[in-house]
């Protein structure tokens, strides 16, 4: 009899383990596991790398392109309300668009329009910084550096703006130091300065870019010119550029130099000594010389040439040529 | 003689013991396993906002919302570099909340698996469905598994004066009916 006790628990020992066994390795286990809070995590860092790539080539882009046109928009008011030119481009450039301020004054109080009230680039990137914490919980820094304006070409102004950015979540930081995001915005449609200022704010003329190439001119292409208001770039120009007209200056800008016609019926008097190219017209570069002028017209040839429409339109020698007004249509000024 | 028969009744008994506890442990541990997998709809969600974000209005075919479409023809899209999101937020900072519900509607058919229901909300505001049925609500509240994916979306309101709308914070919801 003692020796069944024995063997039962012996036995009862060995199911208990087995039993044991089975009960560990079919319990249900919590649905929580390293390996789903790795596939957690890598979704939202994902999701954060977005954010960043969102960032940096979309978001800061358009706004880069957006405030760039208001600050231009701003700094033409403010040309026209002051008649005076902006000193230092650059240094204005940068201020309106990250500011919305000019020498520390409010730029729309002096233009009296309402263009960069919250819509200067701090205002969009701390609306942005916003949405970051709304969406994905992420403290973001937007350090704003230096911002440029310039022009390699006629008919585009080259955006830099030089930015600092630090996201930092839960789970990881991102840094990017030393950014520079690169873009450009056209000239096309915006108030020429030079006009603004040199007209007394009666004579606003917008850009608008000619397609005529350059050996196609001639008098019937120029009258439409002239009476379009449109603007040209010649080879090796001896324009000033759009961001030059800022500042009133009319010397040649090679790469990026741009003109325009005056037209003769919108300015008083109609009948001024020079050429009516924009730049050499506002700069009176031909006051006293009329011997280098030609009106263009020649009635002794039977030709009213543009007096018809423009009556004491005139252009320089030079000017003659590139727009290839022959001899018929032309006479000495003086 | 008599102490191996007792031997073989003890194993047996064992036996018969293990075999009842194990098929009723298997049959708890399979109550556990019958969820839909939790990075399917995962993955839904993040994909209904990706095709909404990376798709544009010029990608896509669709008599109401692509190019030459009804919305084109009308005036009521005019920007066809515009991703399908930038247009549901543009139609969203206009106040065009029924618009933007049609839109969604339209564009999103066939995306997302029947057998799922979704929502899509822009800064805490839904805009669709605009006004769920009682079937979808019952269904959002008793479902075990919804997930969501966010976006940030914005977008250029007025080209002439160079005015932005946005960021908007647009939330897609995913679950299974």
């Amino acid at each position: 009899m003692a020796k069944i006790k024995k063997r039962g628990i012996f036995f009862t020992f060995i199911s208990l383990t087995i039993m044991a066994i089975l009960i560990l390795v079919y319990t249900p286990q919590a649905d929580i596991t390293i390996q789903k809070d790795s596939k957690a995590e890598r979704s939202r860092i994902d999701s954060i790398n977005n954010y960043i790539n969102d960032l940096e080539n979309g978001f800061m882009i358009i706004v880069m392109k957006a405030t760039a046109q208001k600050t231009l928009a701003s700094l033409s008011f403010y040309v026209n309300k002051t008649q005076s030119p902006v000193k230092d481009f650059d240094a204005a450039f940068a201020e309106v668009m990250l500011n919305g301020t000019i020498n520390n004054v409010a730029i729309d109080s002096i233009t009296g329009k309402k263009i960069m009230e919250n819509s200067t680039l701090s205002n969009w990137t701390a609306r942005f910084i916003e949405a970051g914490w709304d969406t994905y919980n992420v403290n973001t820094s937007i350090a704003l550096g230096g911002v440029t304006a310039n022009q390699t070409t006629p008919w585009d102004i080259d955006l830099g703006l030089k930015m600092s950015l630090d996201v930092k979540s839960n789970l990881a930081e991102w840094k990017r130091d030393d950014l520079t995001l690169r873009t450009s915005i056209s000239i096309e449609d915006f108030y020429d300065p030079l006009y603004l200022m040199n007209a007394r704010g009666i004579y606003p003329s917008k850009i608008k870019i000619s397609d005529v190439e350059f050996n196609q001119w001639n008098i019937t292409i120029t009258r439409e010119h002239l009476k379009n208001g449109t603007y040209v770039h010649w080879q090796d120009s001896g324009g000033p550029s759009f961001i030059m007209r800022f500042s009133n200056t009319t010397t040649n800008s090679s790469c990026c130099g741009i003109e325009s016609l005056v037209n003769p019926n919108l300015i008083s008097p109609s009948d001024q000594a020079g050429s009516y190219v924009d730049y050499l017209f506002w700069n009176q570069t031909y006051i006293s010389k009329c011997t280098q002028l030609y009106n263009v017209t020649n009635p002794a040839a039977g030709n009213i040439g543009l007096w018809d429409e423009f009556r004491f339109f005139k252009l320089d020698i030079d000017h003659i040529t590139k727009y290839n007004i022959t001899s018929e249509y032309a006479i000495r000024s003086c | 003689m008599i102490h191996k028969k007792r031997g073989y009744f003890f194993v047996l008994d064992a036996a018969l013991g293990i075999f009842v506890l194990a098929i009723g442990a298997f049959m708890i541990a399979s109550l556990y396993i019958s969820f839909p997998e939790p990075s399917q709809v995962s993955l839904l969600s993040d994909d209904f906002l990706n095709f909404l974000s990376n798709t544009q209005i010029k990608e896509l075919n669709n008599p109401y919302g692509g190019i030459g479409g009804q919305l084109w023809k009308n005036g009521s899209i005019t920007n066809k570099d515009n991703s399908l999101l930038q247009q549901i937020g543009e139609f969203y900072s206009k106040g065009q909340y029924d618009l933007a519900e049609k839109f969604i509607q339209n564009v999103s058919a066939n995306t997302v698996p029947s057998q799922f229901n979704y929502e899509l909300w822009m800064d805490n505001l839904i805009l669709y469905p605009r006004n769920p049925d009682s079937g979808e609500i019952a269904s959002k509240s008793k479902t075990d598994l919804m997930l969501t994916s966010k976006k940030i979306t914005f977008g250029v309101a007025n080209t002439t004066n160079s005015s932005l709308w946005g960021p908007y914070k647009a939330e897609g919801f995913v679950w299974q009916k």
